[in-house]
């Protein structure tokens, strides 16, 4: 590997590494518009020039276009760096229209960013800036403002690498060069929203936020993203309780820097009209759903009722649920239902967006394979059943038939089998509990608590302990961490896993043992 | 804290409470025949008819600035509820299609119960659309809604102004603070800023 030196620091970093990179390791910031780590190298802005040694002294290059190789040393806070980024930035900000107080940029904007760290010049400005086209409209998620833009073509090489709709252009010459659409063409991709987030600056930004909330006040919190079976890691961004946004984060391992669009808008559903806030039985609201369903599953006879693990609830919900089988009827059947409706397939392609639109998918087959007994939808169809009790799965659209002639519904959303069920039980979304997903690729992800749950609404883990105490003995499941690890002890895939070992880019498991592929 | 018991003994005409009785009546016939030989300078005032003129950087109740063309100037970038230390001021922002300001307040509300009149909202607004320059020191209600002063209140504050108010208290309004230049805001029924 080569040997580097970033200011006085040498390291040895991978060949190949290019000196933003390089820099970073070093615990260097280089100030950049138009590099990004998951695009080509376009070197057009200018911003991340740095001093190193030539044959024929000290020389200013871009650091994005120079890449590691034995002996080569950069500086990055000499005199003629400062003076560079310095002249850099008056450039960029010749002809910007200073939008802040009206631009959602403002406040994660590298132009304001870097004036403050690397430009503080006095204004030279006297002539008239050169006005563009503000205001676009160019697809369904994103907004257009020529005016802000700074050139960097980070959204035309995103069109070009990315997506391969060669969408935006940079048009005109000089400083009237803008970025532009073709002539009565729109954005058609569904991965707009990572166009606002690729733009350092506010050219491009995200239509569903525009105006919702300044991004200052926001929180994040580390999560993934439960839209599909790729898992998507994401940031929650929110606000007292308010979910505003979902943002990717950075998993080169997964998705990148990037996620789909309907991944995006899943943020809507949490505080929706479509959202279970309050547990009924038989139609009216109750302060005791759970001891009720406790009382009906006795009622029913352990051999004849069922339950139905939930894709789209997390490993360690389901492992509440099959804990809570095996400790108070053991007779009980389990099933778990596969799910791609035709529409998913439709929404889906071979790079982000899975035709499996539920988060936990291998999960559920991860802990079937371990339970051993658990019976698919054939079997669901065929079984003779008093009650039905399902994880957060919309199993009746799923099935296309009302399974059982009584059902109860640990859920989030309203859909047709919340509207099939007799007892239905709220629980937390996603963002409002901690708990693991199994995406895939077999890499189990951790999502964190960001907001309190929503009215009556428990994590379906803990909704499933208390359950499990009316009916006699807990599965013990209240907490998260503990869930974990409890299953971890006991399931040979997850040997040695907690949840601070996941950190913030999940970790992959074992693949399924062939004797258990067989056995399927 | 357990403070310290006055322990000052009173002296021999203090105890008697006369003389300091007459100290006092002096004190107020001296106003009296001052105000009789030097009326220039009253020293008291006959408020609420007369208003004692404030010094322009009193900061009184907020008002809401108008653009020439009758648009609010107000953007609604968020500046003043950040930096505003008594969280005081809520606003919604909204997009006007036909303005080229793009975003303005959908509603902008101030509670003066907990506002601390401590003009960093003024300071920190790149628009100047708001300022504290009413000089309006009686801001009361009868309920706590009231005293959520919203924006429609704070563009016409200045109309709200008593007619029968002082000539010299209305044009003490009309200077603008230093480094402001007065708006041309067409306000119906006089504007004064």
């Amino acid at each position: 590997m080569p040997k580097v030196k970033v200011n006085d620091v040498e390291l040895e970093v991978p060949a190949g590494t290019n000196m933003i990179e390089a820099a970073k390791l070093a615990g260097v910031e280089i100030p950049h518009y138009c590099y990004h780590p998951h695009l080509s190298v376009a070197g057009n802005c200018r911003m991340c020039m740095c001093e190193t040694d030539t044959p024929r002294g000290p020389m200013l290059e871009i650091a994005c276009n120079m890449q590691a190789r034995d002996g080569l040393v950069i500086r990055t806070e000499t005199d003629n760096v400062k003076a560079v980024r310095k002249s850099v930035m008056e450039f960029l900000l010749v002809n910007h229209p200073l939008d802040c107080p009206i631009c959602d940029q403002s406040g994660e904007c590298r132009l304001q960013d870097y004036y403050m760290d690397h430009g503080k010049y006095d204004s030279r400005g006297n002539e008239a800036k050169v006005g563009k086209h503000k205001r676009q409209d160019i697809g369904e998620h994103i907004m257009l403002d020529a005016e802000r833009c700074v050139q960097c073509s980070r959204c035309v090489r995103f069109g070009d690498e990315i997506t391969h709709t060669g969408d935006l252009a940079l048009m005109n010459r000089g400083d009237h060069t803008e970025i532009g659409m073709f002539p009565g063409m729109r954005l058609e991709h569904d991965y707009q929203g990572n166009l606002a987030d690729i733009c350092p600056v506010g050219a491009l930004t995200s239509k569903d936020f525009r105006f919702q909330r300044r991004v200052w006040y926001l929180r994040e919190t580390a999560s993934v993203c439960t839209g599909c079976a790729t898992g998507c890691n994401i940031q929650v961004c929110h606000q007292e309780g308010e979910v505003f946004r979902y943002t990717p984060r950075r998993n080169d391992d997964v998705n990148q820097s990037w996620m789909c669009d309907p991944g995006r808008d899943r943020h809507v559903a949490i505080g929706s009209l479509s959202r279970v806030l309050r547990a009924t039985v038989d139609g009216a609201p109750s302060a005791d759903a759970i001891p009720e369903l406790a009382r009906r599953i006795r009622a029913a006879g352990a051999g004849r009722v069922g339950f139905v693990l939930g894709t789209q609830a997390s490993l360690e919900a389901n492992w509440a649920m099959l804990q809570l089988v095996r400790a108070n009827c053991p007779d009980a059947k389990v099933f778990w239902v596969a799910g791609a409706d035709a529409d998913a397939i439709a929404k889906s392609d071979t790079f982000l967006m899975d035709a499996d639109k539920n988060a936990n998918t291998a999960g559920v087959k991860l802990l079937a394979e371990w339970a051993g007994n658990v019976g698919d939808a054939a079997a669901l169809r065929a079984a003779d059943l008093a009650l039905l009790v399902v994880l957060e799965d919309d199993v009746v659209s799923r099935v296309g038939e009302v399974l059982a002639p009584a059902l109860a519904y640990l859920g989030t959303q309203h859909n047709p089998t919340t509207a099939a069920a007799a007892i239905v039980v709220p629980v937390a979304h996603v963002v409002e509990m901690d708990a693991t997903y199994l995406n895939r690729q077999g890499r189990v992800q951790r999502a964190r608590r960001a907001t309190n749950p929503l009215g009556e609404a428990v994590p379906a883990y803990q909704a499933l302990d208390a359950l499990g105490a009316a009916l006699g003995r807990a599965p013990g499941t209240r907490m998260p961490v503990a869930t974990f690890l409890a299953m971890a002890r006991v399931i040979p895939r997850l040997a040695g896993l907690d949840y601070r070992g996941l950190g913030t880019n999940g970790k992959l498991i074992a693949p399924a043992t062939p004797a258990a592929a067989e056995a399927k | 804290m357990a403070l310290p018991k006055p322990n000052k003994k009173l002296t021999g005409s203090e105890s008697s409470y006369l003389v300091e009785v007459i100290k006092g009546m002096v004190i107020t016939l001296g106003h009296v025949v001052k105000n009789i030989f030097d009326q220039d300078r009253f020293r008291t005032i006959e408020y609420p008819d007369v208003r004692k003129p404030m010094t322009p950087r009193y900061r009184g109740a907020h008002r809401l600035l108008l653009r020439p063309d009758g648009g609010i100037k107000c953007v609604a970038c968020m500046c003043c509820p950040t930096v505003c230390p008594a969280r005081c001021i809520t606003i919604v922002a909204g997009e006007n299609p036909n303005d080229p300001a793009e975003k303005f307040p959908v509603s902008f509300d101030i509670d003066m119960l907990r506002c601390i009149y401590c003009g960093f909202c003024v300071e920190a607004c790149p628009k100047d659309a708001i300022r504290m320059d009413t000089k309006i020191y009686e801001i009361n209600a009868y309920n706590r809604q009231d005293m959520v002063h919203s924006k429609p209140y704070m563009i016409n504050l200045m109309d709200r102004l008593k007619p029968e108010a002082s000539e010299a208290y209305r044009a003490d309004h009309t200077t603008a603070p230093a480094g402001h230049t007065p708006d041309e805001a067409p306000v119906a029924g006089g504007h004064l800023g």
